[in-house]
């Protein structure tokens, strides 16, 4: 997904087109519902916590930016929607660990049972890995890493220097390769 | 120094496009890396936080580093694996169904439910509350502490109104019960005045005592009661004349001193 893909439903949706709306929903559903899983950990809570972006964005869809400043924008928007539900969150019941056996089936459909339980296992090593880090790491290998913004999107973002990303975004990186390694000897894969 | 340079270590050790294993495995690079100690401090630094990685030296240093870079990078490449994943069936329905599938709220009385909602929501309500609150204050008594200065000039008045005739009822019967229970004259001589010249039997001179002694308490709390009341009265008419400015007129009802 690049800002190039979206921009001619981005210019139809700004007009009020619901057809193109519709559109855009399904074309980015995945992807929202894995960054707001990324912030929730939980199957039930990232589905809400996806429609509640979506319906902001439904919301401002007038105020779309065009061209390429559309993406950094939307992952904005949902970032913010995200650390707000993780604040209602924390005040209603503590923040859930993240259940492996749901994470397995996050799977999308592979050619073969085999090459989709081997995905299906990297996966959920990732997800647990990201789990482990702090906010601030985490946030940035999911935006960076992840959805493959650019450093510069995502110290915009995150409303931090960019020096800053730059040297924890190394740190996060083997941070992350660490925590995989130690998950993965600890599952007696190593 | 063997004919790699430090520079290209470090830059081969950072460059994700180069597989490490292949510049690593140069005798020459094994050899820098083993008499290099910059180099490895360089990688030792490198591989920061691995106390076990920092025991090895040469060449195993080396590709213990490498392993790690190595494996950094393959996490650093599954990582898009996590950028798409499905929600489920049906969930591009229920996102639908809330936005642009949602029907338009019927009549203003929803339409004014919906916006009151929306209004209460924001965190800045309890701001704007309290400010619409003061205004509402103001425009009612016309200043912040116009409430406050009413009942302080009118407290007494209500005060005396209400406390002042159970007060003086309870005074007067209390002087009524003095006047019954108060012994008869006695005379210089000790003798009552009168028919009773003999001593009074020990049951009479007993109740006497009592009454006599419940008559002085009775006394001295009525009136440190009613003395008390007269300077929280007077006490409220001077505040009160202090706050409305100073006035030429007496009190309409001033409480008298015992006199």
């Amino acid at each position: 997904m690049d800002s190039s893909e979206l921009a001619p439903l981005v210019e139809r949706c700004r007009a009020g087109d619901a057809a193109a709306w519709e559109a855009f929903v399904r074309q980015v559903q995945g992807r929202m519902f894995a960054l707001a899983y990324s912030y929730a950990g939980d199957r039930e809570d990232a589905r809400d916590l996806a429609q509640e972006i979506f319906v902001r964005l439904y919301e401002a869809r007038s105020q779309w930016p065009r061209g390429d400043e559309f993406l950094p924008w939307l992952f904005r928007v949902a970032r913010n929607r995200s650390v707000d539900y993780l604040r209602r969150r924390s005040v209603r019941r503590p923040p859930s660990t993240v259940d492996e056996t749901e994470i397995a089936e996050l799977a999308d459909p592979g050619p073969g049972a085999e090459a989709q339980a081997i995905e299906s296992n990297r996966r959920s090593l990732l997800h647990a890995a990201l789990r482990s880090l702090s906010a601030i790491n985490r946030e940035i290998v999911v935006l960076r890493d992840v959805h493959g913004l650019t450093i510069q999107q995502v110290a915009s973002i995150l409303g931090v220097p960019l020096g800053t990303v730059k040297s924890r975004a190394s740190r996060a990186r083997v941070e992350l390769a660490e925590r995989v390694l130690a998950l993965s000897r600890g599952r007696g894969e190593a | 120094m063997t004919g790699i340079t430090c520079d290209q270590i470090r830059a081969a050790t950072l460059d994700p496009g180069t597989r490490p294993g292949d510049w690593a495995r140069r005798p020459d690079a094994a050899a820098h890396i083993r008499q290099c100690t910059a180099c490895r401090a360089w990688l030792d630094a490198f591989a920061a936080g691995e106390q076990a990685w920092r025991s090895e030296r040469g060449h195993d240093f080396a590709a213990a580093v490498i392993a790690r870079t190595a494996g950094v990078e393959a996490v650093v490449r599954d990582l898009p694996l996590l950028a798409d994943m499905d929600p489920g069936a049906g969930f591009a329905e229920r996102v639908l169904s809330a936005t642009s599938r949602r029907p338009a709220p019927e009549g203003w009385r929803a339409r004014v439910s919906g916006a009151w909602r929306a209004l209460v929501r924001r965190p800045r309500f309890t701001w704007e509350a309290a400010y619409v609150a003061t205004v509402c204050w103001v425009l009612l008594f016309g200043n912040p502490v116009g409430a406050i200065e009413w009942s302080a000039s009118n407290i007494g008045a209500v005060a005396r109104e209400r406390l002042g005739p159970p007060v003086k009822e309870l005074r007067a019967d209390l002087d009524t019960w003095r006047g019954r229970l108060a012994p008869a004259p006695v005379s210089a001589h000790g003798a009552t005045s009168g028919t009773q010249a003999e001593p009074a039997p020990f049951v009479v001179r007993g109740w006497q005592a009592a009454t006599s002694s419940l008559r002085h308490l009775t006394s001295a709390v009525v009136d440190a009661l009613a003395l008390a009341w007269e300077r929280v009265a007077a006490w409220f008419d001077r505040f009160a004349g202090q706050s409305s400015g100073p006035s030429t007129e007496p009190p309409a009802d001033a409480v008298r001193s015992p006199q």
